[in-house]
């Protein structure tokens, strides 16, 4: 019968329809990027759910989704820096006190004031935003290492400003939408920001903004004569990082519920914006998923897997070597990071089949 | 006066930008409607057929092997026949030999019965011509009667088919044709109210310089000082519509600097230049920044390629018309379904001057490993996409082979006269410049050695000391 109807089609002149296995929903999930940061984020909330509920005791450790909690928040600030880094080719190593601005909003809008937590955020993003609108103007004066230490010096000057104004910060459990969220429940949140902020970040990569980014960055030069202006998309690159990094903060006092500034090993510290900066490197420059799983590595796998394994769990001190390492051995050999790694294998995978293809079915057929 | 004037109407001059950045949009909406609804009408047709002749697969099925089966059953028939015949002269054989066998045995003659034998044989012969004789009526009774039943059917559920495709063929047509209407006006309308808007706003904007009817740009007594260096000084020249104009000079002779100047990466120290911009306006171009001279109408490229070589040729192209794109900031973080509208239609106008020049094949390709000669041309693409009037190309051959120097060549007079673009260009290899250009230029140290055609150029004494001199010793 099936040979009837293509012989049907044949004589019409017609192409027989497209195969049509999966439903429109499938193919939007399973074959588009947003699809695959919908289903992350989804996996992501049934992880807290198993966590929390203990349905099937000793399946997910507590301690893995807390640390899954951490990194993620860390993971907004990692794709900010992404976008910065990789696609507008600025430097910058103030991420610290950047996310700082996030969590004091928190602090002040959520504890002191107990207003909700979107009131927070949207407090958050605003002094972010204006912050990246100054370093943004300074950087349209200053380029590479000299950007880099000013912006170190900014972020060392906003955390000096957090210690004197609250050194101590905190928040307690509050209410979202009518349901308490407890320290434990933090994931849930996270998730959902992190998926927007990806989806985001994917739409912005492949508009006419994330393009005219890449040429300032190749080129400002070329940028200018394709009528690039440098004042609006380095502002913007600055904005979007801040903000990013604010938004990150307020993730991060949700999840962690109180921060001491003044620790010099903290997180508003430079070791934050050197951790993030590994982050990105590691994961690659280029890559929304090479930046999650980055910061993954940087703030998550210490206590998610390397804790268990007897070696790291007596000398802790060891786990940074790991970190260390990973970033010598990406720079030296795999320069665009693991994404790129990934990219490598796809390719030699496709290499092979076709060779395994070739093998069976001959040359002309393969 | 005019750098004033320039200054009090640049918000005008914004708003400008901006409805011509409209009107540009649905000029080419308007344009992409052309053949908007022939897909969707091409798609639901076939769907409709593909359903209809599923529906009537099974009767085409029997019809077509209507004759075959026939044949078949006649040949089967025959066959049944044939055994039962055989079986039946084998009985009359062994019959008759027996016969044979006992009159012989007694001594009788038995010459008879094989003359019977024979008779028998022919009349068993004769019925079976006759069977065949009947079975080829009932296969012809079959054959008319099987038209009756499934052949018309079939015919008829065709037609009926056949005839509700062109009735819904029609049907469709009518509906997306005043579909088709009814965009169409809508666009109209607003190009109509974004021109009166135009209009009225060009109306504020008093024209301050004029120029002859036949030149593009007019520079009037350049002077670039950088300190106390004087890299141009008083230079004045005029590029023609539709010419190409080529600028040569010694090393440091100061022509990148002209064309910086031009393009505004730096600011002039004296000097007016005038340019006529794509819409038919006398502009001043002292009065733009960097990154808004494009909007007039002057694209360049670089003496060393300045692409974006981690995307591919296409979204190389895409980078030149970030400027044409309507939709905000917004728009692009949500990606609007307008957004992609544009995209779409502007992938499609980049995919026709990537088919004009000849590089339609590579527009997936990344810029990263593309031969220098092919990017080179992508550049050329790139000024083109932004609808540059003026392409101001910067040592174009540099970096060339013989063979894609000569292909240049060809491209440069073919982009000039498919569309229209005027063509300046600085350029080392006194082969290209002789070949290709209408009006050469030659400077010196910031300042004119000669203006004119090729051949008055070779002519011209203080050129040839200047500059050919040199590399006739050679």
């Amino acid at each position: 019968m099936k040979k009837y109807l293509n012989k049907n089609y044949a004589l019409l002149g017609k192409t027989p329809p497209k195969d049509e296995r999966f439903t429109k929903v499938a193919r939007a999930l399973f074959f588009n990027p947003i699809g695959h940061y919908i289903l992350f984020g989804v996996l992501c909330y049934v992880v807290a759910y198993l966590a929390t509920n203990k349905i099937i005791p000793d399946l997910i450790p507590y301690s893995l989704q807390s640390s899954l909690a951490i990194s993620f928040s860390f993971a907004i600030a990692s794709i900010g820096f992404c976008l910065l880094m990789g696609y507008s080719g600025l430097a910058s190593l103030g991420t610290g006190g950047f996310i700082g601005i996030g969590s004091y909003s928190v602090h002040y809008v959520m504890y002191q004031a107990e207003l909700p937590l979107p009131v927070a955020i949207v407090a958050a993003l605003l002094v972010a935003a204006l912050i990246g609108v100054v370093v943004g103007f300074i950087s349209l004066r200053i380029e590479g290492i000299y950007l880099v230490i000013l912006t170190l010096g900014l972020s060392e000057i906003l955390r000096n400003v957090y210690m004197v104004v609250e050194d101590k910060i905190k928040v307690k459990n509050f209410e979202l939408f009518g349901t308490l969220i407890k320290k434990q429940h933090s994931l849930y949140i996270v998730a959902t920001l992190l998926v927007v902020v990806m989806i985001i970040t994917h739409n912005i990569i492949n508009s006419p903004t994330g393009r005219a980014m890449l040429a300032m960055k190749n080129s400002t030069a070329a940028a200018q004569a394709m009528g690039i202006s440098l004042i609006k998309y380095r502002l913007l690159a600055f904005v979007i990082c801040t903000m990013y990094a604010a938004l990150s903060g307020v993730m991060i006092m949700i999840t962690i519920r109180s921060i001491q500034a003044s620790n010099a090993s903290g997180y508003y510290a430079l070791i934050t914006s050197l951790n993030i900066l590994a982050a990105v490197i590691i994961g690659g420059f280029k890559s929304i998923w090479g930046a999650v799983f980055g910061s993954f590595v940087m703030y998550g796998m210490q206590t998610a897997i390397l804790q268990d394994i007897p070696f790291f769990a007596e000398n802790p001190e060891f786990i940074t070597f790991i970190s260390g390492a990973l970033v010598i051995i990406v720079v030296m050999f795999f320069p665009g990071g693991l994404a790129q790694l990934i990219l490598e294998l796809k390719a030699k995978v496709k290499v092979w089949y076709k060779k395994i293809k070739e093998g069976i079915y001959g040359k002309d057929l393969g | 006066m005019a750098r004033i004037l320039a200054k009090k109407n640049s918000l005008t001059q914004k708003n400008i930008i901006k409805l011509r950045k409209h009107l540009d949009f649905y000029r080419e909406e308007l344009a992409s409607l052309e053949g908007k609804y022939d897909e969707k009408l091409d798609k639901k047709l076939n769907e409709f057929l593909i359903k209809g002749n599923r529906k009537i697969a099974k009767l085409a099925f029997e019809a077509c092997n209507k004759e075959q089966y026939a044949e078949a059953e006649f040949e089967a028939k025959l066959q049944k026949y044939d055994v039962r015949s055989y079986m039946k002269q084998r009985k009359l054989n062994h019959g008759i030999a027996k016969k044979i066998f006992k009159k012989a045995s007694k001594g009788e003659p038995f010459g008879y019965l094989l003359v019977s034998r024979d008779k028998k044989m022919r009349a068993l012969d004769k019925k079976r011509a006759k069977y065949i004789e009947r079975l080829e009526k009932q296969k012809a009774r079959f054959l008319e009667k099987n038209s009756l039943t499934f052949v018309v059917p079939y015919n008829r559920k065709k037609a009926a088919l056949e005839n509700e495709y062109f009735a819904l063929k029609a049907k469709l047509e009518a509906e997306y044709t005043a579909k088709l209407y009814k965009e169409k006006s809508k666009i109209q309308d607003k190009i109509i109210k974004n021109e009166k808007k135009l209009s009225k706003a060009k109306h504020k904007i008093k024209a301050t310089h004029t120029l002859p009817d036949d030149v593009l740009l007019e520079v009037k007594g350049l002077k670039m000082y950088f300190g106390g260096l004087k890299a141009v000084d008083d230079l004045s020249f005029n590029v023609k519509k539709g010419e190409i104009f080529g600028l040569i000079g010694p090393n440091g002779a100061g022509k990148t600097t002209v064309f910086n100047c031009i393009t505004r990466f730096y600011n002039a120290t004296g000097g007016d230049m005038y340019f006529e911009n794509k819409y038919g306006e006398v502009v001043d171009l002292r009065s733009f920044k960097v990154h808004d001279i494009i909007l007039q109408g002057i694209g360049r490229t670089f003496q060393n390629i300045e692409l974006v070589k981690e995307v591919s040729v296409m979204e190389n192209l895409l980078v030149a018309s970030t400027r044409s794109y309507k939709t905000g900031f917004w728009g692009h973080v949500f990606a609007t379904p307008s957004l992609k509208k544009e995209d779409k239609m502007l992938r499609a106008k980049a995919m026709r001057i990537l088919r004009f020049m000849g590089l339609e094949s590579y527009a997936g390709w990344y810029a990263m490993g593309l031969p220098y000669g092919i990017l080179k041309k992508v550049e050329i693409a790139r000024a083109l996409m932004a609808d540059a009037k003026l392409i101001i190309m910067d040592e174009p051959a540099a970096g060339l082979n013989d063979s894609e120097t000569a292909e240049l060549t060809e491209t440069i007079r073919k982009i000039r006269d498919e569309f229209g673009v005027t063509i300046l260009l600085v350029e080392h290899d006194m082969g290209l410049v002789m070949n290709v250009c209408d009006t050469v230029c030659a400077i010196s140290f910031g300042q004119m050695l000669g203006i004119g055609t090729t051949e008055e150029i070779q002519k011209n004494e203080a050129v040839q000391e200047a500059y050919l001199g040199v590399s006739e010793e050679e």
